[in-house]
């Protein structure tokens, strides 16, 4: 008894003294990143950016939007630089606010709570219109962007997983994506682990989280995504396809952030199931080892039965998506294709 | 002989009480001419089916041998009680199911009216008529994003049965090929394959009880 003490004293004390190296050599801060400090970080940067860009509409001018559709015609006078279309939604309906994903803004898919920049047409989809392909593009986008904060919110700290990208959306494939290096090792997933991370995309149901979107300079972005290689990377890439060529669009919901163009649907209510469905070892030219991260959902207004969704739909999408590896130097060759023709 | 009882007996085409073949084919002229005038009637369902193939059979014989022929210009005289009718059948009917597949007229079950005769009616109709269509548009729901997701799938599961199917086929090929150059190696008494042994084997198994 007294020997196991006095080892347990030793260990203790020689631990103390591996600490009091380690602060000895410590000039700037070398504790070991977190998802969760850097996610506060990135929030801290939007709320910043988003004031500056507030604080720019000194003098609110009035727009007339006209609103075609069912139940009836109307014309609305909203703030320009400040009204969303979800704001034009809750002066005609509650339906409206809830079930519409998407507005169409002069026939232009636009987000609902980004602001109207001028006179327009406006118009409201939901995700069982005649053709709602460019809504479910939309809801596929935005499943792969709660894909990022599940895999980024789901580890202890100790784990920092850096995300890389998401291919652009296609629903046949039977799954949405996000492509990140998790730094698990060789980590299988069992099925009672899969379902742990699909509950946290479920749970964003119930928090009601609008998806905000920003047009952010190339400057905070890097700054905002300093800490991930993958996204510094990028980086130049994307604001360089930007119209002004050096701003870089982010979306927000809750305390995630990332890089995507748009467009997202409105709320985290809108996703009505959500499922994590299966992890693939994958290898990027330009980025290495990765994990490809494959999930399924649905949307709230879309009822199905549990057997078809389980049986049909979740076993498919269990299977590697065939969409494109994230890769820097394809997406340069583009860009320079581009000029040649 | 059927399998289960039935009494087969001619249609009623009553047009009125003690009316003979005459005044049934009098009748059937008189709808397929109203047809071809309003190009939309509505009417008793057995008398609409009697008469559709009679207005199908006209417009199929002028489709096809054209306004300089006798036989079918006559039967046109014989169907059409109008006569400015035979000019339409020729220059509108005919250039409008030049291109149609299919048949060339719709025959619609329509509602019981009560209190009534209890008769069943029909609707019969030219098809690429002016009038308003009598099944609305139904609403297509392909693009909802579980119909997406279910048709890829669908469509992932017949492609998979598919190259199994195939697979097996070459399977087959395969171990018919192999079969014939076993046996023409077991002629060849230098390489003995595993094969020709089996067959030996059972081929010995056999022939033990005659022994």
């Amino acid at each position: 008894m007294a020997l196991r003490i006095t080892i347990s004293k030793l260990c203790d004390r020689l631990s103390m003294s591996k600490n009091a190296v380690h602060k000895s050599k410590r000039f700037f801060s070398t504790q070991a990143l977190t998802n969760s400090d850097v996610r506060r970080k990135r929030v801290e940067l939007f709320e910043q950016e988003q004031q500056r860009q507030t604080a720019l509409v000194t003098r609110i001018e009035k727009i007339e939007v006209k609103y075609t559709g069912l139940p009836e015609e109307c014309t609305l006078i909203m703030n320009k630089h400040l009204s969303t279309p979800y704001n034009c939604a809750m002066h005609m309906q509650e339906l409206f606010m809830d079930r519409s994903a998407l507005a169409l803004v002069n026939g232009e898919p636009w987000d609902m709570h980004r602001p109207l920049e001028d006179d327009c047409e406006l118009q409201f989809v939901h995700f069982e219109e005649e053709d709602p392909r460019t809504v479910n593009n939309a809801f596929w986008r935005s499943c792969s962007f709660v894909l990022g904060h599940v895999l980024e919110t789901a580890f202890q700290d100790q784990y920092y997983v850096e995300l890389c990208s998401f291919p652009p959306p296609n629903v046949s494939s039977g799954s949405f994506v996000y492509d990140a290096d998790l730094k698990l090792g060789n980590w299988k997933p069992t099925e009672v682990e899969l379902n742990c991370l699909s509950r946290i995309g479920l749970r964003l149901n119930f928090l009601d989280l609008k998806f905000q979107r920003l047009e952010i300079p190339l400057s905070v972005a890097t700054q905002m995504f300093s800490d991930n290689r993958f996204k510094l990377a990028q980086l130049p890439h994307i604001a360089s396809k930007s119209k002004s060529g050096t701003s870089v669009v982010v979306y927000r919901a809750g305390d995630h952030i990332d890089i995507t163009s748009g467009p997202l649907i409105a709320s985290t209510a809108q996703i009505g199931r959500y499922s994590v469905t299966a992890i693939h070892e994958i290898e990027s030219q330009s980025f290495g080892k990765l994990s490809r991260v494959q999930g399924l959902a649905l949307p709230t207004q879309i009822m199905l039965h549990s057997w078809t969704y389980d049986t049909i739909l979740r076993s498919r999408s269990k299977k590697l998506n065939p969409a494109q590896l994230p890769d820097l130097k394809q997406a340069e060759n583009q860009k320079s294709q581009i000029p040649a023709q | 002989m059927l399998r289960f009882r039935y009494q087969p007996h001619p249609r009623k085409m009553a047009v009125y009480p003690n009316a003979g073949q005459g005044e049934r084919l009098q009748r059937l002229r008189e709808i397929v001419t109203g047809l071809f005038r309003y190009e939309r009637l509505e009417l008793n369902y057995n008398h609409a089916d009697e008469a559709r193939q009679y207005a199908e059979r006209l417009i199929l014989l002028a489709l096809r041998n054209g306004d300089k022929h006798k036989e079918t210009m006559e039967l046109a005289d014989y169907w059409l009680l109008e006569k400015d009718l035979v000019h339409k059948l020729f220059k509108v009917l005919v250039p409008r199911f030049q291109k149609f597949k299919g048949c060339f007229t719709d025959l619609h079950k329509l509602a019981l009216e009560y209190p009534g005769t209890g008769a069943p009616t029909g609707l019969l109709e030219l098809r690429g008529n002016p009038w308003p269509p009598v099944i609305p548009r139904q609403r297509d729901f392909k693009y909802t994003l579980s119909n997406m997701l279910l048709a890829a799938a669908r469509q992932d599961f017949y492609q998979s049965r598919q190259e199994k199917i195939s697979q097996t086929k070459s399977a087959a090929s395969l171990k018919s090929t192999q079969e014939d150059e076993t046996k023409s190696s077991s002629v060849d008494p230098v390489l003995p394959s595993s094969k020709s042994d089996s067959v030996s084997q059972t081929s010995q198994t056999e022939s033990a009880p005659n022994r």
